[in-house]
């Protein structure tokens, strides 16, 4: 079977933000829109906190912590392991004293450059991208309208009367 | 602050508002554009004929070692500071007013970080040993490169701010360009869609977008400051009357924020007129970014009497009459013109009839950026003129090739932003529709048209 991003199906289109809200919780309540896929054109925070809701919270976090903690092994790492290969011996002093106070520049700048690395490897993981597939289902939908995609719907069937009732603006089929 | 603004428009208009200025530029930005390219050339050239005929066509002479070239280093740095602080911790803060101003401000942050870093490259003369002194490479008897010194620390840093800022500004444009290419047909579609991942605007991908956004938010903070303190490190590390001093990077840091937000202030101005954009960034906007410019003004302001009191109360000679000379000696009128424009022009904005007179701002900022490149300036060559032996005092005056380069400097940074306004939106299309009235059922029917 196609992925909801690639089959066919109906797709509403809604004008307000209130009534997209609304058709999304009544959708994960009803079981004949399994595999719906939910669009907005930006993140309003209503719809984070509806999302997290239905996704838990983000795993893109676990990426930006291993990141983060490689990054500072290596900062510290890296001039330590050139100071083991040739010791510089400063005032006499015996090698095998390192100037961590100085190394402390390296394993921050390390830090954030890897954290931040994981952290959009993560994003692009978790949010399926990048997506060659993708299909562009309504000009508008990166604009200025809500959707809701129902793969395998008609436009005569259950779905579309619902979605119409719930405020939407137009049910449209989409391939 | 957006709860102020007057909106005519909804987000219906963002798009299309924003997008017909790319189509349509003004005629001004063609004439900006050509003069940028020429800049840019003669830049060019005095680069290339310094690179043929070695480092005698610089002004640099015993013990001035850094002039100009590290002058416009610590310069373009600080103006790319603006950028992530306006992004990153004004995200933090939940200031929506950032929301107009923010992809001018990175794209402003990462060509004034890539112009920056030329500098080293230029400074060095031989560029072809460049990477060989600036990246932890072993020399030929494997000696590695000494980690204790503020100069590799600052390559890091350097490096670490372009690439994390460069990820900031360009995830931040994945939803624009994924409305470009839905609104292109042919080539341009192909490209933009390759550009934007095939970005859809699930809820499942802007859940974990902003839950990376925030994330990279919160690295990207602490990187701000630690960026121009670690350019500071470069000078206050050294035993140099007048640069050793505990105070340079909160001094610096505080300097390329107010430099950095006056230089946003001085091209989104004329950019919001190029590309009819007057509507989405509006007075209000550039009015919360005067405040910011007042608010770093007046620290850098006391940094520079605190800077004075220290070399006095320290009883330190050798400090004391380096600062003592910075204001009455041969380069007084560098340090002055940095104190009028820095310190004693900004006090206008004050007044909320200057703050929200868009010419006299333009002016005044325009202004601080003159003060923040006489800053370094002062900073750099009148502590290297005298150093601890009196018969090694020298001069410094900038060469024509010198002066050639800084304006080529200028050139390369307006060249790369002036392209990049043509291609990319100036406004985060997507961000910005989250400080406009939000389309609710509720609203229509009291009479707020919405698209």
């Amino acid at each position: 079977m196609a992925s909801s991003e690639q089959a066919n199906g109906i797709l509403a289109t809604f004008e307000y933000l209130d009534d997209f809200r609304q058709a999304m919780k009544n959708t994960r309540k009803n079981d004949v829109f399994s595999g719906h896929v939910s669009y907005a054109p930006t993140s309003y925070h209503e719809l984070m906190d509806d999302a997290e809701e239905i996704y838990g919270r983000s795993g893109v976090r676990w990426f930006t912590t291993v990141g983060g903690i490689t990054g500072l092994l290596t900062g510290f790492g890296m001039p330590l392991a050139m100071d083991w290969d040739w010791p510089l011996v400063v005032g006499g002093k015996t090698p095998g004293i390192y100037s961590l106070p100085a190394y402390v520049v390296f394993g921050f700048e390390l830090l954030v450059l890897f954290g931040a690395l994981a952290t959009i490897a993560g994003m692009l993981f978790m949010g399926r991208l990048p997506n060659t597939k993708a299909r562009v289902r309504h000009k508008r939908l990166t604009d200025d309208r809500f959707a809701i995609f129902v793969p395998g719907a008609a436009l005569d069937g259950e779905q579309a009367k619902l979605l119409k009732s719930w405020g939407a603006e137009e049910v449209l089929r989409s391939k | 602050m957006s709860e102020e603004v007057a909106w005519k428009r909804s987000i219906s208009d963002v798009n299309s508002g924003i997008l017909v200025g790319i189509d349509k530029p003004a005629p001004t930005y063609y004439l900006a554009l050509a003069f940028s390219v020429l800049c840019l050339v003669i830049g060019a050239a005095a680069w290339i004929n310094q690179i043929y005929h070695g480092m005698g066509m610089a002004g640099l002479n015993s013990p001035v070692y850094w002039g100009v070239y590290i002058t416009n280093f610590v310069f373009w740095v600080g103006i790319g500071h603006a950028g992530t602080l306006i992004s990153a911790i004004l995200f933090l803060f939940r200031a929506k007013w950032r929301n107009s101003i923010n992809r001018s401000a990175e794209a402003m942050t990462v060509f004034a970080v890539i112009t920056a870093g030329l500098f080293p490259l230029i400074h060095v003369g031989r560029i072809w040993f460049a990477a060989y002194w600036m990246l932890p490479l072993p020399n030929t008897n494997g000696l590695w490169i000494n980690f204790r010194s503020p100069l590799i620390w600052d390559v890091f840093a350097i490096s670490t701010y372009l690439t994390v800022s460069l990820l900031f500004w360009y995830m931040g444009l994945v939803p624009d360009l994924a409305s470009i290419r839905d609104r292109v047909k042919g080539f341009r579609r192909l490209v933009y869609g390759f550009m934007s991942f095939g970005w859809t605007g699930s809820i499942r991908q802007w859940h974990h977008y902003e839950t990376g956004y925030a994330l990279l938010a919160a690295l990207a903070t602490p990187l701000v400051l630690s960026v121009h303190s670690i350019v500071s490190w470069d000078f206050s590390m050294a035993m140099q009357p007048g640069w050793h001093t505990t105070i340079f990077p909160p001094y610096f840091v505080a300097g390329a924020i107010l430099s950095g937000c006056a230089m946003v202030y001085s091209l989104v101005v004329p950019l919001r007129k190029m590309f009819q954009l007057e509507e989405f960034i509006r007075k209000e906007h550039l009015e919360a970014l005067i405040k910011l410019t007042l608010l770093t003004s007046t620290i850098v302001s006391y940094s520079y009497g605190v800077e004075f009191f220290i070399a006095w109360y320290s009883g330190n000679h050798y400090e004391w009459v380096i600062f003592l000379k910075r204001a009455t000696g041969p380069y007084a009128f560098y340090f002055w013109t940095m104190v009028a424009c820095n310190c004693v022009f900004p006090v206008a904005f004050w007044s909320k009839k200057i703050r929200t007179h868009i010419p006299t701002a333009f002016v005044i900022t325009v202004l601080v950026n003159v003060g923040m490149w006489f800053e370094r300036y002062n900073i750099i060559v009148s502590s290297l003129v005298e150093d601890f032996i009196p018969g090694s005092w020298g001069h410094y005056q900038p060469s024509w090739t010198e002066i050639a380069i800084t304006l080529g400097s200028f050139g390369w940074f307006f060249t790369w932003l002036l392209i990049f306004c043509r291609f990319f939106p100036l406004v985060s299309m997507s961000e910005l529709k989250l400080i406009m009235p939000k389309p609710l059922r509720g609203k229509a029917k009291k009479g707020e048209a919405h698209g």
